[in-house]
């Protein structure tokens, strides 16, 4: 048998910016086997590489990239990458999935992770053209914002095929919520990664690569493909997602009485369908745009054609983009909410952590505990937008009452002594646009995920099937995919958070791996194998995801995080919703805790994994080096 | 019969797809360095257009060929004899389109061949039925204006854009 590993570009590339070093390293089978790539490659090295006591702007932090074995092929849906970091939103796992064609070039510059240590001593972009990589200066684009600086990098390096992942000025002003921004509009937004790539002074990083990709058995890879394709053009969401993308879900949210508006005070508005995708489809988009090798394209170019705004143009925006600057804000105006929204991005910050900042201050202030003084003379009532671009403005350049919002929501309450229970968060990352009242699994999966308050670690879509004959089969219970239901979400969650972390690492869509139901856990085996060559068994594929997930709780519970963290904000666990289809729901989310550390067999009162859990993951090391930090693991649990 | 590809900018959605299979039916497997046919792609302003082999005639990469190494074959598909070529890259400068690189690693032309024979799997692949294959039929469409007025002059003279992108060649 060949040892040869296909689909991998098989080199890992290390860049020493203190040092102004750089070399390769060759990627491991063992590697591959057991984490496959992106998002389980990059947590394993942050695991090992970056300690306890590092401080996320410290040189010694590690920016991570990180893609799978598929991107660079003709898979369908399937280049993604992860970026990885010690967040200095959270202080504690940042990481942040992307489309768009950056994963490829990668591939094709011959690299399946980017390893960036250390800190340049002035402002420099890395430009990577095959296997080699350059220092340039970048002092004549430090401060421009996300599309003046990729136009002018493409012009100084004269070349329109390369691939860009950049920082806009919020960044470099350290807004704790500021992204990196892949070509214009694919950020990896969430969890403040742009602020650890300012810290170390790089405000681009440019690939470009002339290699290729080749898959193990190419017959059966056509064949997977093919079948791939007609379940994708066979599909009822097709059409709905082509035309729409995810700003579809706005006006779904809205019929389930689920929306975030007004701060999460209404789960439903009266004006969705005025800022809903439908009304987007109708009146602004003109093309569409796909991510790489994608046949489901579901990306939104949009002009708007009239009003103060006529001529503003961009991609997008998605359902969290779109939700946060029109209902969370309790705004019904769409010109101005597309015009917010680019502002935010080309800023270069994360526009859901944008949206709770904002929103929180826009409740305080309607509850009077925010006055105009305090918001350097803004009148923060809802909807306000001229309001809302001034302080987007401040955010970014981190001016009066914006440099205070700046830090993120949990810190903006603590320096101002108000406000905290309002504050929605978890783990001090911004919730995104989905009351978990209305949707009881989401609300279990924001608890506990391992970056804060995120649906993209667990989407358990399938409790929107209100449908318990699913639930009885899948999990034996058929409250579990009932959103309203919290019996079985334990279940439900950790099996949804195990395959979330292996679509993540195979950087796969979820738009096919999840909500359609197209590349289910069998197939992305064969895939697996039918690329690498690994030839590995479902179930070892299986406890890949469960591995990852560990190995991240691991790395938080380092950092200091237990069961008393996973909690989301008072508001859910006690106010009930005041009207439509979820009115006089609240969040039991301690129930559903309790089977979710019993599904994991993690111990239920500390919410630290067992011995017996890392030793059968093959975590040996990280089960020693939890107990060096002085941390107790409970050795096997037995319950009743 | 003469065919030709037909390219739609308005339904291109830069996905690439077209560019790794046809990197992959050609060469075995997938780079878009290896495609024969290639997006120009700025993210910015929402530019995907695909370069293709317009099939000129004549040829000027056949013309700028400095061995003989490429020649035009039946339904005006270019062929490239790779034991000819000296891969110094005339055919590349001379295509007015763009539409030639050479291979990284044996550097020589890649040019369209229409998949000698098979629907182009460009056609076949792409998601937004971007691009098509169109025989070459050339209609003859010239009026006298004297016959009508400007208005018609001029609306049928951009209708004729818009048919050429329909894939019917108009005089």
């Amino acid at each position: 048998m060949s040892s040869r590993l296909y689909g991998y570009a098989g080199k890992i590339l290390r860049i020493d910016l203190t040092k102004g070093k750089v070399h390769e390293e060759p990627l491991s089978r063992k590697m591959a086997r057991a984490y496959l790539g992106g998002r389980g490659f990059n947590v394993r090295r942050l695991y090992s590489e970056v300690p306890k006591s590092i401080g996320p702007l410290s040189p010694e932090n590690k920016l991570i990239i990180a893609t799978g074995p598929i991107a660079g092929t003709g898979f369908p849906l399937g280049a993604r990458l992860n970026v990885t970091s010690k967040s200095p939103q959270t202080g504690l796992l940042g990481d942040s999935n992307v489309g768009g064609h950056f994963a490829a070039e990668m591939k094709y510059a011959g690299f399946d992770q980017i390893v960036i240590e250390g800190r340049s001593s002035k402002p420099i972009y890395i430009y990577i053209y095959n296997n080699e990589v350059e220092f340039r200066d970048a002092s004549g684009i430090w401060g421009l914002t996300i599309s003046r600086a990729y136009d002018a990098i493409r012009r100084e390096l004269k070349d329109w095929k390369i691939q860009i992942a950049l920082i806009g000025p919020s960044a470099e002003n350290l807004v704790r919520f500021s992204g990196i921004f892949f070509n214009v509009y694919r950020p990896a937004a969430r969890t403040g990664l742009g602020v650890v790539m300012a810290s170390k002074n790089i405000k681009a990083i440019v690939v470009r690569g002339d290699g290729y990709v080749e898959v193990a058995k190419p017959r059966a890879f056509e064949t997977l493909v093919e079948e791939i394709e007609e379940s994708v053009y066979s599909h009822v969401q097709y059409w709905p997602r082509r035309i729409m993308g995810t700003s579809r879900i706005l006006l779904a949210a809205n019929r389930l009485g689920f929306l975030p508006a007004y701060h999460f005070k209404k789960g439903i508005v009266d004006y969705a369908y005025c800022v809903s995708g439908e009304r987007l489809a109708i009146e602004y988009n003109v093309k569409n745009r796909g991510c790489f090798s994608c046949i489901l394209p579901c990306s939104r170019f949009y002009v708007i054609r009239e009003g103060s705004f006529a001529g503003t143009y961009g991609e997008g925006p998605e359902y969290e983009a779109l939700a946060g600057l029109t209902v969370r804000i309790g705004n019904d105006d769409l010109n101005s909410a597309l015009k917010a929204i680019n502002m935010i991005n080309d800023l270069g910050m994360d526009v859901i952590s944008t949206s709770e900042v904002i929103s929180w201050a826009m409740e305080l202030y309607e509850k009077g505990l925010l006055n105009k003084r305090e918001t350097n003379g803004l009148d923060l009532r809802w909807g306000n937008m001229d309001a809302v671009f001034k302080l987007i403005e401040m955010i970014a350049y981190r001016k009066g009452f914006g440099d205070i919002l700046a830090d993120g929501v949990i810190k903006a309450a603590r320096k101002l002594r108000k406000g905290l229970d309002l504050a929605f968060h978890v783990k001090g990352l911004e919730m995104i646009q989905a009351d978990p009242r209305g949707l009881k699994g989401y609300g279990l999966g924001f608890a506990v995920s391992s970056r804060g308050a995120d649906h993209l670690r667990s989407e358990p879509f399938i409790e929107l099937s209100d449908n318990p004959e699913i639930g009885r089969k899948l999990f034996n219970e058929p409250e579990a995919t009932l959103r309203l239901g919290t019996r079985g979400k334990g279940r439900l969650v950790a099996y949804y958070e195990n395959w979330c972390a292996i679509v993540d690492s195979l950087e796969v869509c979820k738009n096919i791996a999840e909500n359609m139901e197209i590349l289910s856990f069998d197939k992305a085996a064969k895939l697996i194998n039918v690329v690498t060559g690994l030839e590995m068994s479902a179930s070892e594929v299986f406890k890949v995801g469960e591995r990852i997930i560990n190995i991240e709780r691991a790395y938080i519970v380092r950092e200091g995080v237990r069961r008393k963290d996973d909690i989301l904000p008072k508001r859910f666990l006690r106010e009930p919703i005041d009207r439509g289809p979820s009115a006089g729901q609240v969040i039991e989310l301690n129930r559903m805790l309790d089977e979710y550390y019993k599904t994991r067999e993690w111990d239920p009162i500390t919410g630290i994994p067992t011995i017996k859990k890392l030793h059968e993951l093959g975590l040996h090391d990280v089960a020693e080096d939890l107990q060096k930090h002085g941390i107790k693991l409970s050795k096997g649990l037995t319950y009743k | 019969m003469v065919k030709k590809l037909i390219v739609d900018p308005s339904k291109c959605v830069g996905c690439r797809y077209c560019e790794m299979w046809c990197s992959f039916v050609h060469e075995g497997v997938f780079s878009s360095s290896f495609s024969r046919i290639t997006i120009v792609k700025d993210d910015r302003i929402g530019l995907d257009y695909p370069i293709v082999c317009e099939f000129c005639e004549p040829a000027p990469c056949v013309k700028a060929c400095p061995t003989g190494a490429l020649i035009k074959g039946n339904h005006g598909i270019i062929i490239v004899n790779e034991e000819k070529c000296i891969s110094c890259g005339n055919c590349v400068k001379a295509c007015p389109y763009g539409a030639i690189k050479l291979h990284p690693i044996k550097l020589k032309p890649l040019i369209c061949d229409l998949c000698e024979g098979r629907e182009p799997v460009c056609v076949s692949k792409c998601p937004t039925n971007a691009i098509r294959i169109y025989p070459i039929e050339e209609i003859d469409l010239s009026i006298n204006e004297e016959v009508f007025d400007q208005a018609y002059a001029h609306a049928l003279k951009r209708h004729k854009e818009l048919m050429k992108r329909w894939g019917i060649h108009v005089k």
